[in-house]
């Protein structure tokens, strides 16, 4: 009896099996149909991510990337608003704030008085676009450069717009735009690391950096950005130690290199032989730095042209010469800070310091890479993480006022690197608070940034807690008016 | 009430108005004039027909299901969806042969109409014979249900345009066309026509008379004008009505249909305004024109290659740790090659590129030492584009092995010293378009010169500072340690190689030409104060740089301290004040000693017949910080069983707050014996006025007591 239930339990099993089967092969089928890469391991593998980049052929092959960390104000740089300066102390019109939300800083004040630019402007170069009188460097590359008007953000506060910018995710923990760049590319010069910081600050008033901004997120650790210290040393911890030499030192590495074997051989854990790769390319470093940072081949114009700032380590001078070099080497993306740039008050004082710190090296970085032919081949960008307000916050004097956050409407300018040279992108209203005319959001920019790299934004993603993630999130489209 | 038979009887005698209405239609065709009423029946068809589908499709299940027919109620349900189908059938043909009186014709009309009227005829035949045993009923079913999706796929493609059933399959890869190979026309203006206006400007659909599928078509014009005329936008149709208000009845496209984009009227108005052509290139329109920039993003701007690529093994070969070897992109077969590690640089390597040397169009070099080295492979580089030789010293008679180089259009030199011959050679690349010459020794005539012997290469000297004078960076004074026993090295440096840097030990102004200038380390033997100054040609001398070294021969046998400094700033207690390590430039390094509340109180002793001349004290300022001069310094010895007070000093105090600094405050003991030394400091008990902590307590913060 026993034996006649089990056998029937077993038939009946073997036709639902057969049956079941059948109908689970179909809908696979189908859903192979729906959906085409469900038999390809639920997503494209990294490898196969990686072995099609870059998708097409890239404009840009490295990037500089001049952060100006605090916003400077778009009103005292290239949005030139004279408006201001006519409607100077009157109320900002409640139909051009539009309830735009205000920080905890000017949002007890009880009136929003326009204010215009202490320094005056005038028109350069074949695009005829407004400079303010504190930038003469930068209009003397003006015809280099592309100047955008219209950029905005979503974040009101530093750090998330920071973040937003760096990682197109107001908070932490997502790869930074060198990280993504250093995972789809990789290093030209596998002695130096792929994505390089280099800090400054300015006197202006001050806001926090933290290594997030520079951090893998969830990409492999050798994605991270590499700080470089602002002594005369910038990588710490290369020299060899006294009485150790050269020879010594490779004869160490191999020894280690051959204990790590054996526990490779044992354990086979990648993560050993990545430990190898490291002993080595730090041993390679050793070398490619100091080959880099010499200052020896370097002509004194050089230093005329940078300011003599660039001989004084930690300054943004000195960082933009030194960015020069990285990138002269193959370092696929050198990411510069300079703060000092957040003028709630004494904003006209503190814009001349931080111009002055700013505006000769920038340029002379410009003319540096075109003198040598590599402004073709690298993407310059300066800007901020958000603009600043047309009102004054605080107490207002043509000579003396300030400005609070503004995400609405900022300037940027980029340069070189597949960017058309020369031009004024976007617009915005004759106050300075909207745009009217092609907008750039943060995302697009990112978009534009990886495909001038060669890079299709929505196809550079990696997959982390089963979602597949990108730089660009879920938006971003890329603005080809400013591709040359 | 309507009994079901009636109804039937009734529906299968309708069939035959149908039919009859149906041969009036078909055999009247054009020659019938329709009332406008009769028009709206006509536009009805593209709603009745999906009826007939259903109701015929359902009515026949019930021919293939075996047994079904077997029970009357259920035969009954299948009969009536069939009879019901056939007279929506019957409807749809009608209202169908009205429409085709509109403007429809051709091929696709022929069918749709013939097949549709044949499904009409068929399926009253398939019905009437239903219940006789026909062998041939089923077979005829079948023909029916293939003649339903004939003429249902055919109808579609009259309304929505051929391919419409297929477009989402077929690959949707253009191949994105070559700048240099696009035409105005056929890449940038057909496509537009075909995706926005075919669908009822073609063979079957031609509303207003107006063919765009063949270009015979667009060159006649339709009913109402000529499509095109170049040039004039006021008589182009075209142009008139895509820019006709959307709510227009003649604005095209209709209402419904898809629109055109702000980007395709752009594109169709500047083809008009340019000419109309048929045959223009795009490049060969004017390159400011918008017609010329919209052609540039749309098309494939980057060079295509067409020399086969070379073996993908061979290439990832040829890198290394010093040496990139890549294509453009993965499927390119151009290779780029770059060059890193100028001391791990082995010119034999260059030979390497014999296998890919059709291959490669961007090589760069750039700081690679290549003084002496044969660069006679560069000639065998025939596809190179792009070469980067910066800084490389390199011998300029090899510049003659770029004479072959046809492709080559970006030449960078900098840093190269070049000479007259190498000058002459450059100026036979005259494909080149830049060129980067910055650094490499031409005089104005020579750049003049070369300027007018390439006039379609752009050169770029760069920028070389001249008539631009800045003030020297001060030199810097590296020296160990500030303090010393015996003697110390001193070396002064500078980052600019061509800086001249004079000195002064004693204090005074250093000069650019009685001052000594530094050359090599010196030795320094006694306490100094250190001034250095830098000089260059064409540029201002530096600012001072500054140091004291300090000897501090004596070191007392005991001390101690009477009074304990702050909590928070005590570093080793009384040790770290003779502990001859200079504290750094912050008072909380932990080598700093902070009084606030009370003096600081020390007594030492010192080795007999070692009695010091001197002392001095080294302290720290900082006024932002509270930290300012002391208010006293008191100083006694010790000498045959009783103190001495030797020194009572009040020193200068700050009035405006300056930045943190070190100071040393020197003292002359004479020449008198003594076994211990007393010194007493005294923080100011008060800030002055100016302050931002007026009234509150100063502090006092010393690192080191010297002795000699």
């Amino acid at each position: 009896m026993e034996k006649e239930i089990l056998e029937q339990g077993l038939n009946l099993n073997r036709r639902k099996f057969l049956s079941r089967l059948s109908l689970g092969v179909g809908s696979a089928a189908l859903g192979s149909l729906l959906i085409p890469d469900l038999f390809k391991g639920g997503s494209p593998s990294e490898d196969a991510i990686m072995d099609a980049l870059p998708h097409f052929a890239p404009k840009a092959k490295r990037v500089i990337y001049l952060f100006q960390n605090g916003a400077p104000s778009q009103f005292e740089t290239f949005d030139y608003k004279p408006l201001l300066n006519k409607n100077m102390g009157q109320e900002l019109p409640e139909s051009i704030r539009g309830g735009q939300r205000l920080t905890g800083m000017t949002a007890d004040q009880k009136s929003f008085p326009l204010v215009g630019s202490y320094f005056p402007f005038q028109q350069y170069g074949e695009s005829r676009a407004w400079i303010s009188s504190i930038f003469p460097h930068t209009a003397s590359v003006v015809d280099d450069i592309c100047i955008v008007k219209s950029m905005h953000t979503e974040a009101i506060n530093h750090d998330p717009a920071l973040t937003f910018f760096q990682t197109g995710a107001q908070v932490g923990n997502r790869p930074s735009l060198g990280s993504w760049l250093s995972y789809g590319l990789g290093s030209e010069n596998s002695n130096l690391p792929a994505f390089c910081v280099l800090l400054s600050r300015g006197k202006g008033n001050g806001q926090g950096l933290y290594s997030k901004l520079w951090s893998n997120g969830f990409l492999d650790a050798t994605h991270q950005g590499v700080q470089f210290s602002n002594s005369e040393d910038p990588v710490l911890y290369l020299k060899d130690p006294k009485s150790m030499s050269r020879d010594e030192r490779r004869k160490m590495i191999d020894q280690i290199a051959a204990i790590n074997d054996l526990s490779f051989k044992e354990f086979n854990d990648p993560q050993i032989s990545a430990k190898v790769q490291q002993y080595e390319m730090a041993y390679r470093m050793q070398t490619a730095v100091p080959e880099m940072t010499d200052i020896s081949k370097e002509p004194d114009s050089v230093i005329k042209m940078y300011g003599p700032d660039c001989l004084v380590p930690g300054t943004y001078a000195a960082n933009c010469l030194l960015a020069r070099k990285l990138s002269e080497s193959g370092v696929r993306f050198v990411q510069l800070y300079h703060q000092g740039w957040d003028a709630h008050g004494d904003l006209p004082n503190q814009m001349i310091g931080q111009a002055k710190d700013v505006d000769q090296a920038s340029a002379a970085l410009i003319t540096d890479l075109k003198q040598r032919g590599l402004l073709d081949e690298t993407l310059v960008i300066w800007g901020g993480e958000f603009g600043r307000t047309n009102y004054c916050q605080g107490k207002i004097l043509p000579e003396n006022y300030g400005r609070d956050h503004h995400p609405r409407a900022f300037s940027i300018w980029m340069a070189g690197g597949g960017v058309k040279p020369g031009i004024v992108y976007g617009e915005t209203d004759d106050f300075g608070y909207n745009i009217v005319e092609n907008p750039v959001h943060v995302h697009d920019f990112q978009a534009t940034v990886l495909n001038l790299m060669g890079i299709d934004h929505e196809r550079l993603t990696f997959k982390h807690l089963g979602r597949r993630y990108r730089l660009t999130d879920v938006s971003g489209k890329v603005i080809k008016d400013l591709i040359a | 009430m309507l009994k079901i038979s009636k109804l039937i009887s009734l529906l299968e005698n309708a069939l035959f108005a149908w039919l009859g209405l149906a041969l009036i239609l078909t055999l009247g065709g054009s020659g019938i004039l329709l009332p406008n009423w009769l028009e709206l029946v006509g536009r009805t068809h593209p709603l009745l027909l999906h009826f007939p589908i259903v109701l015929l499709l359902l009515g026949l299940i019930f021919y293939w299901i075996p047994g079904i027919r077997d029970k009357k109620e259920i035969r009954e349900i299948g009969d009536l969806s069939f009879l019901a189908g056939i007279n929506f059938a019957g409807l749809t043909v009608v209202a169908g042969l009205i429409l085709a009186q509109e403007e429809y014709e051709g091929d696709a009309l022929f069918w749709h109409q013939w097949v549709g009227i044949g499904i009409f005829v068929l399926s009253i035949l398939i019905y009437f014979l239903r219940n006789k045993s026909f062998p041939a009923l089923k077979p005829l079913t079948l023909v029916l249900v293939a003649g339903i999706f004939i003429t249902g796929h055919l109808g579609a493609n009259l309304t929505h345009g051929e391919d419409f059933l297929l477009a989402p399959i077929r690959s949707d890869k253009v191949e994105l066309v070559a700048m240099s190979e696009a035409e105005i026309f056929r890449d940038m203006v057909q496509p537009i026509l075909e995706a926005k206006c075919q669908s009822c400007h073609k063979e079957g659909k031609i509303k207003g008379q107006l063919r765009m599928d063949h270009l015979e078509g667009l060159k006649k014009g339709g009913k109402s004008g000529p499509f095109v005329i170049a040039a004039d936008f006021e008589n182009s149709l075209l142009i008139q009505r895509i820019n006709l208000p959307g709510e227009d009845k003649k604005h095209m496209p209709p209402k419904n249909k898809p629109q055109l984009t702000d980007e395709e009227i752009e594109i169709l108005m500047e083809w008009v305004a340019s000419g109309a052509s048929f045959e223009q290139k795009v490049e060969e329109a004017d390159p400011k024109s918008e017609l010329f920039q919209l052609a540039s993003l749309k098309f494939n701007t980057a060079k295509t290659y067409t020399f086969d690529p070379a073996d993908p093994d061979e290439v990832e070969d040829l890198s290394n740790f010093f040496r990139k070897v890549q294509p453009i992109y993965p499927e390119s077969p151009a290779l780029v090659v770059s060059y890193f590690g100028i001391s791990a640089f082995d010119p034999a390597s260059l030979n390497d590129f014999k296998k890919v040397k059709n291959q490669i169009v961007k090589l760069n070099l750039t700081k690679m030492p290549l003084a002496g080295v044969d660069l006679k492979f560069l000639s065998e580089l025939s596809n190179l584009e792009e070469l980067q030789l910066n800084f490389t010293d390199l011998d300029p008679t090899q510049i003659e092995n770029l004479i072959p180089l046809e492709n080559l259009r970006s030449l960078a030199l900098s840093g190269n010293q070049l000479d007259p011959e190498s000058l002459e050679e450059l100026t036979k690349l005259k494909n080149l378009q830049k060129l980067y010459l910055w650094q490499s020794g031409l005089n104005d005539t020579q750049k003049e010169n070369l300027i007018k012997a390439l006039p379609q290469t752009k050169i770029d000297f760069g920028f070389d500072g001249k008539g631009i004078i800045y003030p020297l960076n001060p030199p810097k004074i590296e020296l160990e340690k500030m303090l010393f026993k015996d003697s110390i090295e001193l070396i002064i440096s500078h980052p600019i190689k061509t800086a001249e840097i004079r000195y002064t030990l004693d204090g005074s102004e250093p000069d650019s030409i009685s001052s000594p200038v530094f050359k090599e380390s010196i030795w320094l033997k006694k306490t100094e104060k250190i001034k250095a100054k830098s000089f260059a040609p064409d540029w201002k001398s530096s600012p001072n740089a500054d140091a004291v070294v300090m000897k501090s021969g004596i070191t007392p046998t005991e001390f101690v301290l009477k009074t304990q400094p702050n909590e928070k700033y005590k570093a080793q207690g009384a040790a770290t004040l003779f502990d001859q390590i200079k504290g750094k430039n912050d008072h909380s390094s932990g080598n700093w000693l902070g009084y606030q509340e009370e003096p600081m109180d020390l007594e030492f002793s010192i080795n007999k017949g070692k009695a010091p001349k001197e002392l001095a004290l080294s302290l720290f300022y900082n006024e932002g910080a509270h930290i300012f001069p002391p208010a006293k310094i008191e100083i006694w010895t010790f000498s045959e069983g009783k103190w001495t007070s030797m020194i009572t000093n009040t020193p200068t105090q700050s009035e405006k707050a300056r930045e943190a600094r070190p100071e040393v405050l020197e003292f002359e003991l004479g020449n008198n014996p003594m076994e211990k030394i007393r010194v007493r400091i005294s923080p100011v008990s008060k800030l002055p006025k100016w302050h931002s902590g007026a009234g509150s307590k100063g502090w006092i913060f010393i690192d080191e007591i010297l002795l000699n």
